[in-house]
Formats: structure tokens, C-alpha cells, sequence
């Protein structure tokens, strides 16, 4: 037990603790649930990842549209809600946290539900808001207008599904930011948007770029709202996701696992991205 | 206000630049081809092998075992009916547990060979149970213990006025098929294949027109039936079993000709490593008197 301790950790828990406990390192306890947790996450990505290296081999032309479709169509999808989310996510967040308002407390809860909530029953919810014989579907429908089957529907779904974990994590961001620096810039002659523009967005960054990619990752792995509202069809509203489960659904296992890596590469590249930049602009601040 | 760049205007600009460089680098990809029907040349309308020998008038009586848990993987068609022969099968017998897991009958192929635990396997197409047997999770012969048919659904309101099976092709037809790989998915395709070989009632290009209609394909034969139930889909292709007494307020039927309909053979097998005994029971029972009065009950058409 003791031996898996170096002194710097005793050092660290013993200051961080006050001597409130006695200075030891980790117990046994402590880092065989913590590896237990590590190997379960790692252990299925490990095997998928081996055994679709493997099946990788004769990939047929089919597949490689599918999969080149599929990845087009959700990459640009996910931007698109990205692009959505952060463009109407950023001023709600930003009220949320600055302004006082009757039903604040309302709107942040409803804010945070479709966190909580199954995608099934986001994509139930789209459907009786948005489907053809739903409330506001019946008027558009009318209008010529049905979204149901449409890669509109796949974006709508996304934003729904993906939207909250911007909103949090931007809020989170503009919390830290005190209200005091931003008047102090308004009292030398900034206006509003100057004050958000060059003080309070670049102390929020961190949070706000979180906040970006916990989003576009939900919305890059959205299927369940997506494939119950907008239907699948490849090209149109067949995402990554869609396509994976289409490929197991139809027994083609090796395209099935192929997706998933690649997947899984994207999902990897993104958020190292995103750590590198999230800790250069940490620095930067440092500096 | 002053019009420097910020930094959301740069990530914006960002994601622009991403947009267009997917949308060049991704020329003519957009054609999709495996939703293609591809048409035989001698559209039978049988399943494609006939592996399982037929029912019999005189099945074996189902004999079970005091007690015991049994697992059966069944075709999402089956649903209803299978549920109604499992609670029949329960209160008869109170020391058994029926556990049933449905989907469509590819994704149970796939689970199996990938060790899913389970004593019966049920399928909607020979094809399906081949596969089974082919990747060694089946024991012993496939029997048919039921036939079925399809039909056309559309909303109740029928908002494309459908009227019959050559409306399909009409224009901007917003029609939901199950996945090719889906047994009711294939037959669809077949019956729609059938439907094109008759140039004098569907007119020329029938299967293309009918194909561009397609606007989603789905895992199993049961969504595609809420997706007409929902208005969301304009025509579907189900099977007759299906069209329960519980949807028939929210669909129309739309009958389709004899000679262009496609009868689904449906396959039922133990599975190796399962409780053998009351595997055989089950499908004993399923074949036998009772099991198929409420298959019958269920729409599925009588073994001929």
C-alpha cells in the first residue's frame, strides 16, 4: 500500500488535508476502484478497436460510400447545430447568468431537462411538436413545409438533444467572470457588446469552449431522437450513428465495426484538440 | 460598433470553411446506392431456400417440464402473438418462466452469433434462420410454424390518396420501408419487384418510381407501421399480422393482389446450449392446435 505512494503525494494530500487526516498516500482501496473504472471504459473501445483493425480488410465499394456518406453527413450536421447552438446558447447563457428575470429558475430547469431525459424521449417530443400531425407540424404541413425525413430534422434533433450541455458549461464559464471587470470597462467607454467581446468572452473561454465540445460530441452521437424524428435514410438523415446501428440491424457486423472506429478516431481527435486549445489559452491568460 | 474580428466571428468562418470543404470534397457521393432495389430475374415470391420442413396437422403434443426459464428470440412480427402464447404457456404451467426478446429477426442473427443467451430462435425468413445455422448457434432442424402476408398502411386520414398498390409511384410519395436486410424489408422489395414485372397494370419504370419514394428505411417491421400510424410516412409496407386491432383506428389497408403478394415463411429453431427440453415443448406448442389458433387469431394465415 504504502509502497505505491511517492512522498510528494503524501506531501500534497497531507497540506491539501490540514492534518485532518493522517498523511498517506492513496489507499490499495482507492486505486483498484479507480483502475476497475478505467478498464471498463477501456476494455470494450480496446476490442472494438482490434477486432474492426482486423475485419478492416476488403472493405467493399458499398461500404466505403456508406461510411464516407454517413461521416459527411454527420460531421456537417453537427457543425450546423454547433454553429446554431453557440449563436443562440451563448445569449441565453449569458442572460441566465447576468440578468434577473421572472421564471430564471424555470428556464434554466427546462434548460437542463433534455440532460436528463432519454433521446427517445426527446425524439417522442420533436415528433409531437414537429411531425406532421403535431402542434406546430399541422401548420407547417400545411404550409408545404414537413420536416420529418429531412436532414433539417436530423439538426433540429441535435440542437434538442445537445444544446443544454453548452448552455451549462457557457454559464459555468460567464460565472467566473465578476461582474465588477466588465463595469469597470463599461465606466471607460466600452459598450455592451465591446464589454462581452474583449473582457468577458475571453475570461469565459474555457467554459465556453467545455461547453462547445460536450455539445458537438452529443450531437455527433445523437441517434435516438434522430432516428425516431427524422427517419433513416443514407445521405439524407443517416448519420455515423444511424448507419452503425442500419449496418448491425442488417447483420453487415465488419461495416458495423468500421463506422464505429472511425467514430471513435473523430470523437478522439476533437477532444485532444480541444484540450490543447483549452490549455494554450489557460496559459495564455497565465502569461 | 466596430467591425474587428472577433473570436466568434473567426470560429464561425471556421465552420463555414469546414462546410465548404466537405461539400468539395465530397462531389457525387451523395448517389445512394445501396438503397437500390435490385430486382431478380425470377421474382418467385417464396423465401429464397426452403430450409424448414412443414408444419404438419399433427405436431407432437407439447409436453413441458415441471419447471424452468425459457428465453426465445423472436421476429418483431411476432410480437402480439407470441406474447399471447407465452401468458397462455405461463398460466398453464406456473413454474415456468417465458422470457422473450423481439427485434428484427437480422439483429437477433447477430446477437446470437455474437453468444447471446437463448433457448429459441424464431425468424421471419429462411434466410435469416440459414444464417443462424450457418454461424452454429442453432440445434437441430428449423420447422415452419407460420405464414404471413403484407399489406400496404397508410394514415387513417390517407393524406396521398392512395387508393391502391400503383399509387405508390405517384409523385413526392413519402413511403417507409423496413431495411432490405430485414425480412419484411426483402419481401416488400419483392412484392414492389412483382408489382414492376406487370408493366400493363404499373406502368414502365414502376420499381424506380417507387424507389425514389423511399424516404426511410427501417430496423424493423414495427416502426414502420408507427411511422404511418404517426402521419409521418405517407404508404408503408407491413405485414398482414401486424394490423392489429390496437392500430386499425390510425391506419388504412391498402389490399394487395394475390398474384404480386409475397408469402413470409417463418422458421422456428433451439438454439444450442439452450434448455433443450423446453425449447421443444414451446415449439411444439407453437406448432401445435393452440399456438396456431392464436397465430391465427393474429392474423397469420393458416399452413397450407
Amino acid at each position: 500500500m504504502s509502497d505505491l505512494a511517492t512522498p510528494a503525494d503524501s506531501a500534497r494530500s497531507s497540506s491539501r488535508h490540514a492534518g485532518r487526516h493522517a498523511s498517506r498516500g492513496p489507499g490499495a482501496i482507492v486505486i483498484v476502484a479507480a483502475g476497475l473504472l478505467v478498464l471498463f471504459l477501456a476494455l470494450p473501445l480496446g476490442a472494438m478497436s482490434w477486432r474492426a483493425i482486423q475485419e478492416s480488410r476488403g472493405l467493399t465499394s458499398e461500404g466505403r460510400d456508406l461510411l464516407w456518406q454517413a461521416l459527411t453527413l454527420s460531421v456537417t450536421t453537427s457543425l450546423i447545430s454547433l454553429a446554431i447552438i453557440a449563436l443562440l446558447g451563448t445569449p441565453l447563457a449569458w442572460l441566465l447568468v447576468r440578468r434577473r428575470f421572472r421564471g430564471a429558475q424555470l428556464v434554466d430547469t427546462l434548460v437542463d431537462l433534455p440532460i436528463v431525459l432519454p433521446p427517445a424521449v426527446a425524439g417522442i417530443a420533436l415528433l409531437m411538436a414537429f411531425g406532421r400531425q403535431g402542434v406546430f407540424g399541422q401548420w407547417l404541413d400545411q404550409l408545404g413545409i414537413t420536416v420529418g425525413f429531412t436532414t433539417t430534422a436530423v439538426v433540429m434533433a441535435q440542437v434538442f438533444v445537445a444544446a443544454p450541455f453548452y448552455v451549462r458549461s457557457a454559464k459555468a464559464g460567464l460565472l467566473g467572470v465578476s461582474p465588477e471587470t466588465e463595469e469597470a470597462a463599461k465606466v471607460d467607454g466600452a459598450t455592451g457588446w465591446m464589454v462581452f467581446r474583449d473582457i468577458t468572452l475571453p475570461l469565459a473561454l474555457p467554459g465556453i469552449t467545455a461547453g462547445l465540445v460536450l455539445s458537438w460530441a452529443r450531437a455527433l452521437g445523437e441517434f435516438g431522437a434522430t432516428i425516431m424524428f427524422a427517419g433513416n435514410f443514407p445521405g439524407i438523415t443517416q448519420t455515423m450513428p444511424l448507419a452503425i446501428y442500419g449496418r448491425f440491424s442488417a447483420g453487415d457486423l465488419q461495416s458495423a465495426l468500421l463506422l464505429s472506429l472511425v467514430l471513435l478516431v473523430t470523437s478522439l481527435v476533437v477532444l485532444l484538440t480541444a484540450r490543447t486549445v483549452s490549455s494554450r489559452s489557460a496559459e495564455d491568460r497565465e502569461v | 460598433m466596430q467591425a474587428t474580428v472577433t473570436m466568434m466571428q473567426r470560429v464561425l468562418v471556421g465552420v463555414m470553411l469546414m462546410l465548404v470543404v466537405i461539400g468539395v470534397a465530397a462531389p457525387g457521393n451523395f448517389a445512394v446506392a445501396q438503397t437500390a432495389i435490385a430486382c431478380v430475374a425470377s421474382p418467385s415470391g417464396g423465401p429464397a431456400t426452403p430450409a424448414a420442413t412443414p408444419a404438419t396437422a399433427s405436431a407432437p403434443d407439447a409436453v413441458f417440464p415441471a419447471s424452468g426459464e425459457l428465453t426465445v428470440f423472436a421476429a418483431a412480427s411476432l410480437t402480439n402473438a407470441f406474447t399471447q402464447i407465452g401468458d397462455e404457456i405461463m398460466a398453464a404451467n406456473p413454474d415456468i418462466v417465458i422470457t422473450f426478446n423481439f427485434a428484427g429477426s437480422q439483429t437477433l442473427v447477430t446477437q446470437l452469433t455474437q453468444g447471446a443467451p437463448a433457448d429459441v430462435f424464431a425468424a421471419a425468413n429462411d434466410i435469416q434462420m440459414q444464417e443462424a445455422i450457418d454461424g452454429g448457434v442453432i440445434a437441430g432442424e428449423p420447422q415452419t410454424f407460420a405464414h404471413n402476408r403484407l399489406a400496404i398502411v397508410v394514415p387513417a386520414d390517407n393524406p396521398a390518396n392512395i387508393s391502391g398498390p400503383a399509387d405508390l409511384a405517384q409523385d413526392d410519395l413519402r413511403l417507409v420501408l423496413a431495411l432490405p436486410e430485414v425480412p419484411v424489408g426483402l419481401y416488400s422489395r419483392q412484392a414492389i419487384c412483382a408489382m414492376g414485372e406487370d408493366t400493363s397494370t404499373y406502368g414502365e419504370g414502376f420499381v424506380e418510381q417507387v424507389e425514389a419514394n423511399i424516404v426511410s428505411q427501417e430496423e424493423d417491421v414495427r416502426v414502420v407501421l408507427t411511422k404511418v400510424q404517426l402521419g409521418e410516412a405517407d404508404a408503408g409496407m407491413v405485414y398482414v399480422s401486424d394490423i392489429t386491432a390496437d392500430v386499425s383506428d390510425d391506419v388504412e389497408i391498402i389490399k394487395m393482389p394475390e398474384a404480386v403478394n409475397v408469402i413470409a415463411t417463418y422458421p422456428i429453431a433451439p438454439v444450442e446450449g439452450g434448455d433443450a427440453p423446453l425449447a421443444e415443448a414451446f415449439i411444439a406448442y407453437v406448432r401445435g392446435p393452440e399456438g396456431q389458433s392464436t397465430l391465427e387469431d393474429h392474423g397469420f394465415t393458416e399452413l397450407p
